[in-house]
Parts: C-alpha cells; structure tokens; sequence
C-alpha cells in the first residue's frame, strides 16, 4: 500500500479501517446509529470519512458512525479523506474540534478526555493550558469545560456508575450527566458556604442519589434550591445554623424529606419576599428617574401604580 | 478480539448469546460479524449453520429491534436460503417494553428474541423459523376471511406453532384440510351418494372416490386441489431438506402450503355450503 503524504479522497474497504483508540466518544446510540443507517442505506454515505494510515490498514480520525454503519450494512467500500498521521494532540483535538462544529459529544465523554488533552498540550508546548487556552484548543466553551470539570472531579465509584447509566438505553437511564453536574454544583456550593453542613460529601452523594432514584428529589433543578439554601446565609441574612440544620434534613438517609420541601417550607417565602422587594427598588428607582415629569408615565403604567398603590394601602391599613 | 465495537454493556450480552447459540446450534460454520453473502446488506453481530439447509444468525443490539433488523428482513427474506433471524439484548430492555408492543412486532415480523440477564444467563424468549417462511399475522388475517370462525380460530392455533416450528404448523393446517374432506365425504354418505366405508380411508383416496361421484363433477375443481395439496405438504413435512437445494424448495413450499391450505380450505367450505352439509369439522 503506498503510504499518503497530503490528503486525498478514496474509497476503501470498511474492513481495512481501524477504530481510533484516542477517540473519546464513549457512546453509540442504538437510536441515534438507526437513524443514520437508514439515511447510509438510502442515499449512500454522502461525506467521506477521515482516516490517516498506518501500516495495512487506516486509523479513523473522524467517522466512526459512518463506519460502524458501513461495516453493519456490508458495504464493500466507504469514500475516505486519507490525512497525514497527526501527532498525539493533534489526534485528540482533531476530533474535539470536528465534534465541537457539528453534533456534541456526551459532557462525560469530553470530560473524560480533557486530562489527556491537558497532558498532551503540557508534553508539545511545555504548559499546562488555561481555561481560555484550553477553549481555544478544544473548540468548546469556557462553560462547558467547566461543567466537564464537575465531572472530571467526581469520585470514581460515581464516575462508574455514571458510566453505567450512559451506557444504558436513554428510556432506562435514571441518572444523567445533568444530574451529576447540577448536584455537584450545589455540594459546591454548601462546602463554600455552610462547611460545616458536609461531613462526608461521599455519604451525602449517596443519599441524593438515592432520593432521587426514589423520587424523593423530583427534578435536577431542585438542586438549585439546595444552593439557595446554602446562600440563604449571605443572602437573606439567616443563621448558620439554621441552614446547616436544613441541609442536615435533607443529607438524612432515614427520612424521605426532598429538597423542594425543606427549600418552600423554611426559605421559599424569604426568598419571594427578597424577590419582591428587589422589584420595589427598581420601581422606585424609576420612579425617582421620572421626577415630577408625569408626562413620562404611559397610560397604562399609571393606572398600574394606581392598583399598586391601593394594594399597598390595604395591606399596610392598621 | 470479537465484538470489540460493542459498549462494556453490550459485550457480555454478545458472549453470553454467542455461547448460548453454540450450545443450541453447534460452532459448525460459525462466524463473528461477518458477512453471509454479498447480496445481503448486513452483517449479522454472528451466525452458524447448524445443518446444510439453514443458518442461524444473531444481532445483539441494545434496542428492541434495531433498525438493522428491518434492512435484513427485507435482503433475508428474498435471499435463497433459509435464514433465521435472532435478536440478542439484556434483559432489561425486554422487560422495559412493558406493553410488549415492539416484541409483538418483532415476533410478527418473523425474528426470535435472546435475552441476557445481568448474571449473563441467556434465555430463549421466542424461537422463530427461517425469514423466509415467516407469515405474518397480518397476512394471516387477509387469507383468513370467508371461513367460519372455528374454522379461523383452528388456523391461528396452526399459525401459532408454524412460527416456531414450521412443519408441525403446516401439518395442522393440513389437517384442517383433511377435516374438511372428511365432512364433505360424510355429507357424501349421508345422502347415500357413497358407501359408508370411505370414512376410514386415507384422505387422498377418499378425495380421488368424491371426484369420481357424479354429484361431485362441479366440486371437481376444489378436490383436486385439495388432493394436489395432500400429496404435496405429507412430502414437505415428512423428509427434512437434505442439502441446500431441498431446503430452499422446502422455504417455498411451507409457505405456500400453509396459504394454499387457508385457500383449499376456503373452496371445500363452499362445497359444504353449497351441498348443505355441516360444516363441523374435528381435529385430533
């Protein structure tokens, strides 16, 4: 086989190419490869594959999809753009940047890899990237790589069981990468700001988890809640104590008490009245902007006030 | 190493099925994603042949029924050799199809469902004949109209077993056509058109004594076929193919011998009609 030196379109064998073993997607959806499937099997693959070569035989850099499609389907030949062989960080955020232009990988799958990237980068240019540089190297956003961070930073008995759930069937998953990242986010959160209320961020993982296979925790965005609790401190002026002893409640395995009910009961009302009252200052804000200038106040606005006006006097009526 | 393009999910799925099959089918002509021929747009996650008249390939596939399986039907289906289809997957997507609604379409469209537990224990769900003697329920139905409903519900229990056993199916189907036989020539001595004693004779003697009735002249046309249908499906169902070439006359003959038996059924019926006889029919 002559060896390629710049690249060139071929059509190749599906047997003669190899997977990448850099290739960081971890995942490959029953549903999503039926629907390409079908499309292969109707119109044929209508963009070529990359590969380079080594060897016998090509190494996918991008297509893999593509591939595994061709190879079920039996095709005797798949069109291939047959590239130089990149160097090992080439090889890695080649594909992080094919990915991050077209159809994104799962979170765990980039976060997976990120350290690699992060190895490789440090090995050919001497540093280890930061944020920015990693952006622009990865073609993501400064927002993802830091929810990959979430991820990155899990313990391993979680990592695997994330692993497991990714592997399932979407309709059988129970934990997502959201769900993951959105609790470690307000563990975060509490170990910032109430550190005292995580004895054992593990045990509390563990019973978050389980609430919320139960559906004790109802939603991923109850999590958010959990923050605000944590926040409530800075934010509603509220004891240390207090907060800690309704993190305490929820962190408690015996109890089938979630978050959104300890959230309501306890914080809910402060927080809408904190809502309300930051609303007020924007309104007196502007009305002071106005002056005496009532010209400025539209029709409809005025006759607002009005109902405000009459509202705030029969609450405030002795 | 095989099925290395499989999850870490799916690949202890693969070897159990893989084993299970070698344990039922034997390694004779095994083959691990491979092709069976160029003429048929997969590759199957594996197959074997476990005789020269038949090849037993297997998907494994994390979903219920993979589109795959649905560009396979098509190519196995036309393809002339018997072929049977069998879906591998962990056994809680199976159970997640809580209606078993995409397990009835699988079943009807002709495959056999392999489940592996998390302990990696394989279990046959549904067997299933090669594609191509596959009928469907559907197609069931269609034939099916014009005949009373014992007479329908004697051919479901006859389609029941030809899914998964295509020869002992058909054998039920003929036998429902000897029932009918049987009634007409009891109708025959009823009316003292014949002799009594053909009641214990063997179907194709009693179908050859009821054409040669005067009585019968018109009907000769429903006899005859039943008579063809007689001689043929006891030659189908009692010598297994014995080389490729039998085995892909056998595909063609089960299948239109289970239908020409709905059809042969259908004209005797109008014979019983027409005559006033009963149409009560046993079948042991």
């Amino acid at each position: 086989m002559k060896s390629e030196t710049s690249s060139q379109l071929k059509d190749i064998s599906p047997d003669l190419i190899r997977r990448n073993e850099d290739n960081p997607r971890l995942f490959f959806r029953p549903e999503e490869i039926d629907t390409l499937m079908a499309s292969i099997k109707t119109y044929g693959i209508q963009v070529p594959i990359t590969v380079y070569q080594e060897g016998g035989h090509y190494i996918l850099i991008d297509g893999e999809r593509r591939w595994r499609c061709a190879l079920k389907l039996n095709l005797k030949s798949i069109p291939a753009l047959i590239q130089r062989k990149p160097t090992p960080l080439d090889n890695l955020l080649l594909m992080f940047n094919i990915h991050a232009l077209r159809e994104q990988w799962d979170y765990f799958t980039i976060a997976n890899r990120l350290p690699d990237v992060r190895e490789r980068f440090k090995k050919e240019r001497g540093w280890y990237p930061n944020e920015g540089e990693l952006s622009a190297a990865t073609g993501l956003t400064r927002g993802q790589i830091r929810r990959c961070l979430f991820l990155i930073d899990l313990p391993k008995k979680y990592k695997d069981e994330l692993v497991r759930e990714l592997s399932l069937p979407k309709k059988l998953q129970k934990l997502s990468e959201d769900f993951f990242i959105e609790m470690e986010r307000s563990l975060k959160t509490i170990q910032n700001r109430v550190p005292s209320a995580v004895e054992n961020t593990n045990k509390a993982r563990d019973v978050l988890i389980a609430k919320f296979k139960t559906g004790v925790i109802g939603n991923i965005t109850d999590f958010r809640m959990l923050s605000k609790i944590a926040t409530a401190v800075d934010n509603l002026g509220i004891t240390e104590s207090r907060a800690r002893t309704s993190i305490a409640t929820i962190f408690n395995a015996d109890n089938k008490i979630g978050i959104e009910e300890v959230y309501v009961g306890r914080f809910g009302l402060q927080y809408d009245e904190r809502k309300i009252a930051l609303s007020i200052d924007s309104v007196i804000d502007y009305l002071n902007t106005i002056g005496n200038d009532k010209s400025r106040l539209d029709k409809k606005l005025r006759a607002s006030l009005k109902q405000l006006r009459q509202a705030i006097d029969k609450v405030l009526e002795d | 190493m095989p099925f290395d393009t499989f999850s870490s999910r799916l690949q202890p799925v693969a070897l159990a099925g893989l084993k299970f099959c070698k344990n039922r089918y034997g390694t004779n002509g095994l083959r691990v994603e491979e092709e069976i021929d160029s003429n048929i747009s997969w590759r199957p996650s594996f197959y074997m042949k476990p005789n020269p008249a038949l090849i037993v390939a297997a998907e494994v596939s994390d979903s219920l029924y993979p589109g795959i399986l649905k560009i396979a039907g098509h190519d196995v289906f036309r393809f002339d050799f018997p072929i049977s289809i069998l879906l591998v997957c962990p056994l809680d997507v199976f159970m997640a199809d809580t209606k078993q609604t995409t397990i009835k379409q699988l079943k009807a469209h002709g495959f056999g469902i392999i489940t592996v537990d998390e302990g990696n224990r394989a279990v046959l769900q549904h067997a299933c004949i090669p594609l191509a003697q596959h009928l469907s329920e559907e197609e069931l139905d269609s034939e099916l109209s014009g005949l009373t409903p014992n007479q329908k519900v004697l051919f479901r229990g006859s389609h029941a077993t030809y899914i998964t056993n295509e020869g002992q199916g058909l054998q039920g189907a003929g036998q429902i056509v000897e029932a009918l036989v049987n009634a007409i020539a009891k109708g025959a001595v009823s009316e003292a058109l014949t002799s009594a004693s053909i009641l214990s004779k063997a179907t194709a003697d009693i179908i050859d004594e009821l054409y040669s009735l005067k009585d019968f002249r018109e009907h000769r046309a429903a006899l005859g076929g039943a008579r063809d249908f007689a001689k043929e499906y006891r030659n189908t169902v009692s010598h297994p193919a014995r080389n490729a070439k039998q085995a892909i006359d056998k595909i063609r003959k089960c299948r239109s011998g289970f239908i020409d038996a709905i059809r042969i059924s259908k004209n005797l019926y109008q014979v019983l009609l027409i005559k006033a006889y009963s149409s009560r029919i046993n079948v042991t």
